[in-house]
C-alpha cells in the first residue's frame, strides 16, 4: 500500500517538476517550442517503455476507438504551452493550485452535465472554497 | 491600494481556464485509455500532441520566435517530456489500486503543492524565485480543502 502511496504522492511531484522544466525550456524558446519539445521528448520515452515492457499494441480494435479520444493530445499541448507561460509570471505554486482550482470547478460542472453521481453538499461546499481561496489570494490588499 | 502589475486578473482567468483544459484532456485521455490501454492512450496523447505542436509551429510564425534577449537552454530543459511520462506509469498504477481515483487525485495534488512551494522558495531549475504573501498561502490552504470536498465526496466514484 506504501508503495502505491508512494506512486500517487510522486506522480504529483512529477507534474510539477515537469512544469517546472518546460517552464525553464519556455523563458529560451517560447512556451509553445517548448510544448513540442515536452511531447516530442514524452512520445519517444513511452515508446521505448512500450517496446521494453509491451503494452504498445492496444486490446481493442482500432475501429472502437472513439476519434474523440484523439482530441486529448491536441488539448494537451495547449495545456503545457499554457501551463509555461503562466509559471515565470505566476510562480509555481499559484500556477498549481490555480490549475487545480480551475479542473475542480470544470470538474464538478462536467460531472453535473454528464448526470455522475455525488453529493451535492459536498460540491456547493467544495466550490465555494475554491472561489473563496481564489478571492483571497488574489486580494492584494495589505 | 492597486494591483501590483505582475499578477493581472487575466493570469488568474488563464490559470482556471487550463485547468479546465485538463479535466477536457483527462475525459478523452480516458475514452481511450478504457477502449485501448493507459500506456497507449498517453503514447497516442504525445505523439498526436507533438504533431498538433509542430502545425501550429509552421502555420503560426510568432509562436516560433525566441522570447526577447533569451539565454540558451540547457540541455536538461528539454526533458521535461520524460517527467511527464513516467507520471503516467506512476498514476494509472494507482488508480487501480485500493486509493483509486479519488485517493490517486488527492495524493497527486498533495505532491503537487509541495513540490510548487518548494520549487519557488529555492527557484528550482532556472525559474524565478518567490516567497508567497499569507494570503498566498490562506488562499491555498482553501482551494485545497474544497478540492478534496469534491474529490472524496463530490464525486460518484
Amino acid at each position: 500500500m506504501l508503495t502505491f502511496i508512494a506512486f500517487a504522492f510522486g506522480g504529483g511531484i512529477l507534474v510539477g517538476l515537469s512544469r517546472q522544466i518546460n517552464g525553464r525550456l519556455s523563458l529560451s524558446t517560447g512556451p509553445l517550442v517548448s510544448s513540442f519539445w515536452n511531447h516530442f521528448v514524452g512520445f519517444v520515452a513511452l515508446t521505448a517503455v512500450a517496446l521494453a515492457f509491451g503494452g504498445l499494441f492496444p486490446k481493442g480494435e482500432p475501429i472502437d476507438w472513439p476519434w474523440l479520444a484523439f482530441v486529448g493530445g491536441p488539448l494537451g499541448v495547449i495545456f503545457v504551452a499554457s501551463s509555461s507561460w503562466l509559471i515565470s509570471r505566476l510562480g509555481a505554486a499559484q500556477t498549481a493550485v490555480l490549475v487545480i482550482a480551475g479542473q475542480m470547478l470544470s470538474s464538478v460542472i462536467m460531472d453535473i452535465i454528464t448526470g455522475a453521481p455525488g453529493s451535492p453538499y459536498a460540491r456547493i461546499a467544495g466550490v465555494a472554497l475554491i472561489l473563496g481561496g481564489i478571492l483571497v489570494g488574489r486580494k492584494r490588499k495589505a | 491600494m492597486t494591483q501590483p502589475p505582475e499578477r493581472p486578473a487575466i493570469l488568474f482567468f488563464a490559470a482556471l481556464g487550463t485547468g479546465g483544459l485538463l479535466t477536457l484532456m483527462t475525459y478523452f485521455n480516458g475514452q481511450l485509455a478504457a477502449a485501448a490501454s493507459a500506456l497507449f492512450s498517453s503514447l497516442s496523447a504525445h505523439g498526436t500532441g507533438a504533431i498538433a505542436a509542430i502545425l501550429m509551429l509552421v502555420a503560426i510564425p510568432a509562436f516560433r520566435r525566441r522570447p526577447a534577449g533569451a539565454s540558451k537552454a540547457p540541455l536538461w530543459a528539454y526533458l521535461g517530456g520524460i517527467s511527464g511520462a513516467l507520471t503516467v506509469i506512476l498514476t494509472s498504477t494507482a488508480v487501480n489500486s485500493a486509493l483509486a481515483l479519488s485517493g490517486t487525485l488527492a495524493l497527486g495534488l498533495a505532491g503537487q503543492m509541495v513540490f510548487g512551494l518548494t520549487a519557488d522558495k529555492f527557484g528550482l531549475f532556472g525559474l524565478p524565485r518567490k516567497s508567497p504573501a499569507w494570503k498566498d498561502l490562506a488562499g491555498i490552504a482553501l482551494i485545497v480543502a474544497g478540492s478534496l470536498l469534491i474529490i472524496f465526496y463530490g464525486r460518484g466514484a
